[in-house]
Order: C-alpha cells, then sequence, then structure tokens
C-alpha cells in the first residue's frame, strides 16, 4: 500500500515535471510539490518579507500533518520515493555500516532547519540547498530531463529503420531538441552523495539532514495517527531493527513520534502484531513527543550560524551591485534584491524555458545568487511567443504574465560591439541582427560609406535573437546587457513601458535605408563607385530639443 | 537527383495528355487549357480558389503527381509568425495543394521545412500543421538534426561544390515548392529559388562563406522542383524575411514550372521596399538564368492571367 502510494507520487511528480513546458495551460499547476512544500514557502516568505500566494498552498501540507502525522515523508515525498527506490536497486543487499552516535546525529536536520529559517530572516534564501522538493526538481531539470532525452532520441534513432519500413512516417522523422545544461555534474554529485549515504544506514537522508523532514517532525507529534504497541510484545526488537527512520527506541513499546513517518514496517515484521496505528485524540501512546533533548546550546550555535551565514552571503559587494548586475534575467522577474529573496531555485523555469536560454548561474551573483536563473543568450534567444518561465514559478519570483505583458517586460537592450562587428570594423555585408530582430529594433544607417547598423534602443525588448544569430564567432558582436530592463514587483509593464516611451512591435521601421545593399541591382547607381551611398548626416534640421 | 529521367517522363505524359487520353481529372474544361501550354499561370483570387485554378490551369496536378507516388510540398515555414506577417506559406495554399496530389493518388505526402525559428512553433504559429491535419497521408514535418540530410556534390556549383540536402527530396520524389513572396534583406527578395534553402543543412554558410547569391544559384542547379507555385496573396514588401514588415496584398498564385520564370514574375507583383523591381535586378535570379535555369524576361513568356 505504501509503496504503492509511494510510486503514484513519484509519478504524479514526473508527471507534472514533464507538463511544465510550453503551451502549458494557465490553470494548470506544473509546480505543485513545489508550492505544497511548507518549508520552502516559509523561506520565502521570510525571505521575501510578504505572503505569496502560491505559497499559501504549503498549508495544506501543513494541516494534513497536523491530523495525520508525518505522513508526507513516507507517502508523498517523491525525494523519499527515489531513496526508496534507489535503496532497493542498490543496497538492498549491502551490509550497511551503521553509525554510533544516533541521537546526535538525528537533530543535525534541525539545527539546518533553524540555519535556513534564520538566514531567510536576514533576507537570504538558503533552504534550496538542501530542501528536497528543490534538490529533486533540480535533479531531474539538470541531469534527467536531458538524459532522458538523449535516450529517446537514441533510441528512436535506433529503431528509425524499422520505422522507415513499416511507413511510419511521423515516428521516422521525429528527434526532439536536446536540452543542455551547466552545473549538470555538480547537480548529480549531490544527489549522488544523498543516495549513497543510505549505505551508513537506510533513509540517512531523511532521517538525519532533511530541513523539510525537521520542520514537519515539529508539528508531526500532534497527529491523530499513532504507533501503539499493546501487551503482547515480547521486546524481540525487530521492529527497530526494520525502522528506517530510527523511530524506535530500546524500549520498542516507546516511540519517538517525531521520527516515525508511519510507513508501518514496524507492524508488518512484528510476529507478536502487537503493533497498530490507530487513530485517538489521547496521547496515551508512550514515547518522546518532543526533541526534549534538543539543547539550548545547540539551537544558539545554529542560529548564530544561520544568521551569519545570512549576513555573508547577503553583505558583500555583490549586494552592492544588486542594481547593477549583470545577468540577464527571465522577463517578469522581480526587482533583483526581491528576487534573490524569492527564488527557490527549483530549477522549474529553466526545465520548461523553451528555447534553452535559461540556464543556472553558479557564482556570477554570489552565494546568494547560486542556481538562479538567467539568459544565456549566445546559446538561444528568448522566444517572444513563450511566457512559461512564470506559469511554473512556485514562489512567482518569475511573474506570469500574459504574452502582450511578457513582450512589454524588457529583460535587457542590445549594444554593438563596434570593434568585433562584421560591417563596422570590416566593412563586410552582414544584415543578419537586423534580419532576425523580431522588433525592428536595428536599422542600417550610412557611415562613412557603408550602411551600418544601429540599434534602437526604445524598440528593443532584450530578447536577443541577435545575439544568438550573429556571424562572429565566440563572444557575439551584439550583446543583450542589463541596461533599460523592467524589473516591476507588482503592476503592468504595458504601462510602465509606455511611460519610458518603450515601443515592442512589429513595425516597418526603417528599413527603406537597407534597398540598396538587399541584392536588387538598383540601376541608377550601376555606374561604378558612385553606388557608394553619400554619408547622410544623423543632424536633424533643428538643434535637438526644439520642436 | 534523377532529374533528367523525370523530365523525359513528364514530356512523354504531356503528349499523352495533349492525344487526349481522358485522365479523370474533375471539370474537363480544364483540359482545353492544358492543351493550351501556359509558361506561367498567375491566378489572382482567394487562396485555395486561385491556388486550385493555377494547378488546374497548369494542366493539372497529375502532370506532376502520379498515382503512387510519393510527394514532398516545400512551404516557407521558417518563422513563428501567423501568416497574416507575410512571412511564411498561407496554410490554405499549401492544403489546397495537398489535396490536390491526394486526389491523384498519391501514395504519401510530406510537408518538409529546415526550420529558422524552433520547429515546434513554427508548426504552430504559421497554421500550416493545422490547416493539413485532416488530410490523410500528409505529413507536416521539420527536420532540424543533420542526420535527416545527406552531402551531394554539385557538379556545376561555382563556389557551392557540395551541400548537404534533406534525403527525403534525394529518393525520387516529386518535389513541389510553395514559397511565400516576401522581401530579404540579403537577396532583395525570397521567393522560390531563396526558398530551396529551407531543404538544406547548413544555412549558415551561405550568409557567412559564400557569396550568397551564387550559392543560390548553385543550389538551384542540384534542387529543381517538378512545380513551382508561389503564394503571393499576400506579399511582404519589406522587412523580409522574417517581418514584421510591410505586408501587400496582391491576392496572387503564380504557378510554373521554370523555377526562375515563377520568381521573376514574383519580383513584378509589387514594389519591394517601396520600388517597382524586374526579375533581372535580382543577382541572384539573374545568376540563375545565365546558367540556363530558367528565363528571366517575363513579357516573353505566355502567361495565363486569370482572375477566380
Amino acid at each position: 500500500m505504501r509503496k504503492f502510494l509511494q510510486t503514484i507520487s513519484l509519478l504524479f511528480f514526473t508527471a507534472f515535471f514533464v507538463f511544465a513546458t510550453y503551451k502549458l495551460p494557465d490553470w494548470f499547476p506544473a509546480d505543485i510539490y513545489l508550492r505544497l512544500d511548507p518549508l520552502l514557502g516559509l523561506n520565502a516568505v521570510f525571505a521575501a518579507r510578504e505572503i505569496i500566494g502560491r505559497a499559501l498552498w504549503a498549508l495544506i501540507t501543513i494541516g494534513a500533518t497536523l491530523v495525520i502525522g508525518r505522513f508526507f515523508c513516507a507517502y508523498v515525498c517523491p525525494m523519499g520515493a527515489s531513496i526508496d527506490f534507489l535503496d532497493f536497486l542498490f543496497f538492498r543487499k549491502k551490509k550497511r555500516l551503521g553509525l554510533k552516535s544516533e541521537a546526535v546525529l538525528r537533530k543535525t536536520k534541525l539545527f539546518l532547519l533553524i540555519i535556513f529559517v534564520s538566514a531567510a530572516l536576514i533576507g537570504l534564501s538558503l533552504a534550496f540547498l538542501m530542501d528536497p522538493m528543490a534538490l529533486l526538481t533540480r535533479f531531474y531539470t539538470f541531469f534527467i530531463y536531458p538524459l532522458v532525452i538523449t535516450l529517446i532520441n537514441l533510441f528512436l534513432d535506433l529503431l528509425r529503420p524499422l520505422f522507415q519500413a513499416l511507413g511510419w512516417i511521423t515516428l521516422s522523422h521525429l528527434h526532439y531538441p536536446q536540452p543542455v545544461y551547466y552545473m549538470s555534474a555538480i547537480t548529480l554529485l549531490i544527489f549522488g552523495g544523498i543516495i549513497t549515504l543510505n549505505l551508513l544506514t537506510p533513509r540517512f537522508w531523511c532521517r538525519y539532514l532533511c530541513p523539510l523532514g525537521a520542520l514537519l517532525s515539529l508539528i508531526s507529534p500532534l497527529g491523530l495517527f499513532k504507533r501503539r504497541v499493546n501487551e503482547d510484545c515480547n521486546e524481540c526488537l525487530k521492529c527497530q531493527k526494520a525502522c528506517a527512520m530510527g523511530a524506535v527506541p530500546d524500549n520498542p513499546r516507546e516511540t519517538l513520534f517525531p521520527e516515525c513517518i508511519q510507513c508501518r514496517t514496524c507492524a508488518k515484521v512484528c510476529p507478536q502484531e502487537a503493533i497498530s496505528f490507530s487513530a485517538s485524540f489521547s496521547h496515551s501512546a508512550g514515547g518522546e513527543y518532543l526533541y526534549t533533548n534538543f539543547s539550548r546550546r545547540g539551537f544558539l550555535y545554529s542560529l548564530t550560524g544561520g544568521l551569519a551565514v545570512g549576513f555573508l552571503a547577503t553583505q558583500t559587494p555583490f549586494a552592492l551591485r544588486q542594481s547593477k548586475h549583470q545577468l540577464i534575467r527571465p522577463p517578469g522577474a522581480i526587482p533583483e534584491t526581491e528576487f534573490l529573496r524569492t527564488c527557490i531555485r527549483c530549477g522549474e523555469c529553466m526545465k520548461s524555458c523553451l528555447t534553452n536560454t535559461l540556464q543556472p548561474c553558479l557564482w556570477e551573483s554570489g552565494f546568494s545568487g547560486l542556481w538562479t536563473p538567467k539568459l544565456d543568450l549566445r546559446l538561444a534567444p528568448c522566444e517572444q511567443n513563450c511566457n512559461v518561465c512564470g506559469k511554473v514559478c512556485p514562489t512567482q519570483a518569475i511573474r506570469s504574465l500574459s504574452l502582450d505583458e511578457k513582450t512589454h517586460a524588457k529583460i535587457g537592450t542590445a549594444i554593438l560591439r563596434k570593434e568585433m562587428c562584421l560591417v563596422w570594423a570590416q566593412n563586410k555585408l552582414c544584415l543578419i541582427c537586423d534580419e532576425i530582430c523580431p522588433y525592428n529594433a536595428i536599422v542600417f544607417r550610412p557611415v562613412e560609406g557603408y550602411r551600418r547598423p544601429f540599434v534602437i534602443a526604445s524598440k528593443c525588448n532584450g530578447c536577443g535573437f541577435c545575439e544568438q544569430r550573429c556571424p562572429v564567432r565566440g563572444e557575439s558582436a551584439i550583446v543583450v546587457v542589463t541596461n533599460g530592463e523592467i524589473r516591476l514587483k507588482e503592476g503592468s509593464y504595458i504601462k510602465e513601458a509606455k511611460k519610458l516611451e518603450l515601443e515592442f512591435k512589429p513595425d516597418p521601421g526603417d528599413d527603406k535605408f537597407i534597398l540598396e545593399e538587399s541584392g536588387f541591382k538598383v540601376e541608377e547607381k550601376k555606374e561604378g563607385k558612385k553606388s557608394v551611398p553619400k554619408e547622410e548626416k544623423p543632424q536633424p534640421k533643428k538643434p535637438k530639443g526644439f520642436l | 537527383m534523377d532529374q533528367h529521367d523525370r523530365m523525359i517522363t513528364r514530356r512523354r505524359f504531356l503528349k499523352t495528355a495533349a492525344a487526349g487520353v481522358a485522365l479523370g481529372l474533375s471539370g474537363s474544361s480544364l483540359f482545353s487549357e492544358a492543351k493550351e501550354e501556359y509558361d506561367l499561370v498567375a491566378i489572382s483570387g482567394e487562396p485555395v480558389a486561385a491556388t486550385r485554378k493555377a494547378i488546374e490551369a497548369m494542366g493539372g496536378i497529375s502532370r506532376f503527381v502520379k498515382k503512387g507516388q510519393r510527394v514532398v510540398l516545400k512551404p516557407n515555414m521558417s518563422f513563428a509568425r501567423t501568416s497574416d506577417f507575410g512571412a511564411t506559406t498561407h496554410p490554405l495554399v499549401v492544403a489546397t495543394v495537398a489535396q490536390a496530389c491526394l486526389e491523384v493518388g498519391a501514395k504519401q505526402i510530406l510537408v518538409l521545412d529546415h526550420t529558422l525559428q524552433r520547429a515546434e512553433l513554427c508548426l504552430e504559429r504559421t497554421g500550416i500543421r493545422e490547416a493539413c491535419k485532416n488530410i490523410p497521408g500528409v505529413h507536416v514535418l521539420t527536420l532540424q538534426d543533420r542526420k535527416f540530410f545527406r552531402e551531394i556534390k554539385i557538379p556545376q556549383g561555382k563556389v557551392l561544390e557540395r551541400v548537404e540536402i534533406m534525403k527525403e527530396i534525394l529518393d525520387g520524389q516529386v518535389l513541389i515548392n510553395l514559397p511565400v513572396a516576401k522581401s530579404h534583406s540579403a537577396t532583395g527578395v525570397s521567393l522560390g529559388i531563396k526558398g530551396l534553402m529551407g531543404l538544406i543543412w547548413d544555412r549558415e554558410s551561405f550568409h557567412t562563406q559564400y557569396n550568397i547569391n551564387q550559392a543560390l544559384a548553385d543550389l538551384a542547379t542540384v534542387i529543381k522542383p517538378q512545380l513551382t507555385i508561389l503564394d503571393a496573396t499576400r506579399a511582404l514588401a519589406s522587412g523580409g524575411p522574417g517581418g514584421p514588415g510591410e505586408v501587400k496584398k496582391p491576392n496572387l498564385i503564380i504557378a510554373g514550372v521554370d523555377p526562375v520564370a515563377v520568381d521573376s514574375y514574383g519580383v513584378s507583383v509589387v514594389p519591394w521596399y517601396g520600388q517597382n523591381f524586374k526579375g533581372r535586378q535580382v543577382e541572384h535570379l539573374l545568376m540563375a538564368h545565365q546558367r540556363g535555369l530558367g528565363k528571366i524576361d517575363i513579357d516573353q513568356l505566355k502567361i495565363l492571367m486569370e482572375k477566380v
């Protein structure tokens, strides 16, 4: 029963993950597992210092835990399911190394929780490091998803001759674009490490490290369902050995209730059938209800630790630069300081990104920016018909915007690096940036006998098609910088863009300028060198500022 | 490509047709027109009606597609834009041609392009996939991986000696080019011959490595569509190839066997960038003409102009 529910939950998690992609319907909560995670919610609400709508979903989990107990870890948590499944695959028959100082280790997760919460209070989002939902989503995004696409393509390639022979046209031409991510290896190492820890004890992660488990364990002993042992118990201690969470103390009639995840394995293995999990309001069952031995010193240490980490990570030169940061953030990302506080680094936006331009940061904006999404526009542009990154953001660090709003959420401005541009530096004929620009923000004007590209900043919304397509090898000769980006915590981007006199709409623009070099042989200008257009002085007829 | 053989077959077929062998064409009045062979037909009207009429006037699709044959249609669906931008072939034009091929018993109809923008979006936004959805045997596909291409030599190539083109058009299939009429920032216009670039793998080198006009003429020596139906129902008169730009509405469907002639006529239908041009003024068309790939002076052609 438990395995069944666990499998279902993991499948649901995977399905929701798969659905987080372009064309996601507005009503579909693809990020539901992340929304339900109370630790991520708490972290974002504390760090951002405001109530976040989607984080309120976590109240469901809190409520259910208050009623039932810490069932989440055993039945719902996809991380727990993955750990159990991989444990079964790899370590079933291995002799576990075991641990001595169990009780001390068990408190680690609480210390971590305190560190994360206190860091959040200072304004540092840190829980993502170890929150199981964020961790697993990241692992799925940066490792599983690209791997699966590779395998599917490999499989399709292998079967292609068969499909062709059978005349299955669509299948014989099917090929999925391969997503690629930075930091895939790091993410794999972390996940691999968590699984390997099972060599020591089963569910090592859940027992000792998981801060979400720690949070739930604080309230779970209030739940209705509890492990109860009747008089038939002969203290054979089989239950103690079988308990993956180490929730059975040396006196097996008692229970460490914060640790018990109600997997009911003990009831199954008990030869006396002395164990039951019945609902009752009375606190008659024996055992530990709270971490009674949780030391004041430990609490203070971890609190101080969290505050110190928060201080160290937020008070850096990066913090001062946050208004002048260099990273291109997704359209709809709230102002940088708030963004860093609210983003829980789940990687869902990067998974869903249609063009694969969203990539995780390593140290580009300091420790506080770890794994946050940035656009790598040399790799791929931001597609103007897609707004999925905001839709799947569980804390709305990237706001969910309509397509029109998203078009006006300017993420930066393209600038030409004239020393690299083929036209500016080498007088070559190249028009690719102009050709590809969806907003006609690039125009050609004659300078020194040649038509040369210029960017009209008020028409550029930073989508990066030009940067990606620029034929210069290596770094692009036209790059999008954060200049002019619009980051709004609330309110309309369209209004803001209008206020700033920006216009991102399809418009013929100055295309008449490119006539002479557009491949037509213009007869009047055929006579030799006269075809070079005269330099048009960009000076207006009247001095600037006069009408 | 086994071009030569097919030309003979077509000629032989036309003789047979002229001899009056009925082939079950719908609407026998077309037949009389088929006898009187036009170099070009330019039909004015709504996309579906004009396309149908253009096919009929060219002698019916059965002149090009025979029962059991496999057909590749090459529309322009390279940009994720709706058809009103004029950057892509009108979906109804594609569907009408596909339907016609189906009616004469084509075994399989592939609608292919190697898109410039994200394939999924192109298929969706251009409306071409949707328009062909309910026509049996028609598959709208984008080939976005190198494995679907094969390298061939270009014996007459001046700048391009070899090129990787879609395997699907190498295997003796019928190729019908369905370009859209639009301006192009590097080649002046993008019509049928420029549209062939959607059938090759490495487009970038055309822009960066070679003289694009010469390379296009090279390409046209090896990819020879049996029929070109130019969708000039809308013409993107500036801002091409991707738009946005000025969209004019010539409401024309231009069809012909000679790819240079079709394109040359296409140049004449609207002013590009606000100026009138002739086919001779478009460098890649002139080069293709000079290399014997087709006629460029449209005033010497026999053209059927009609309104439906």
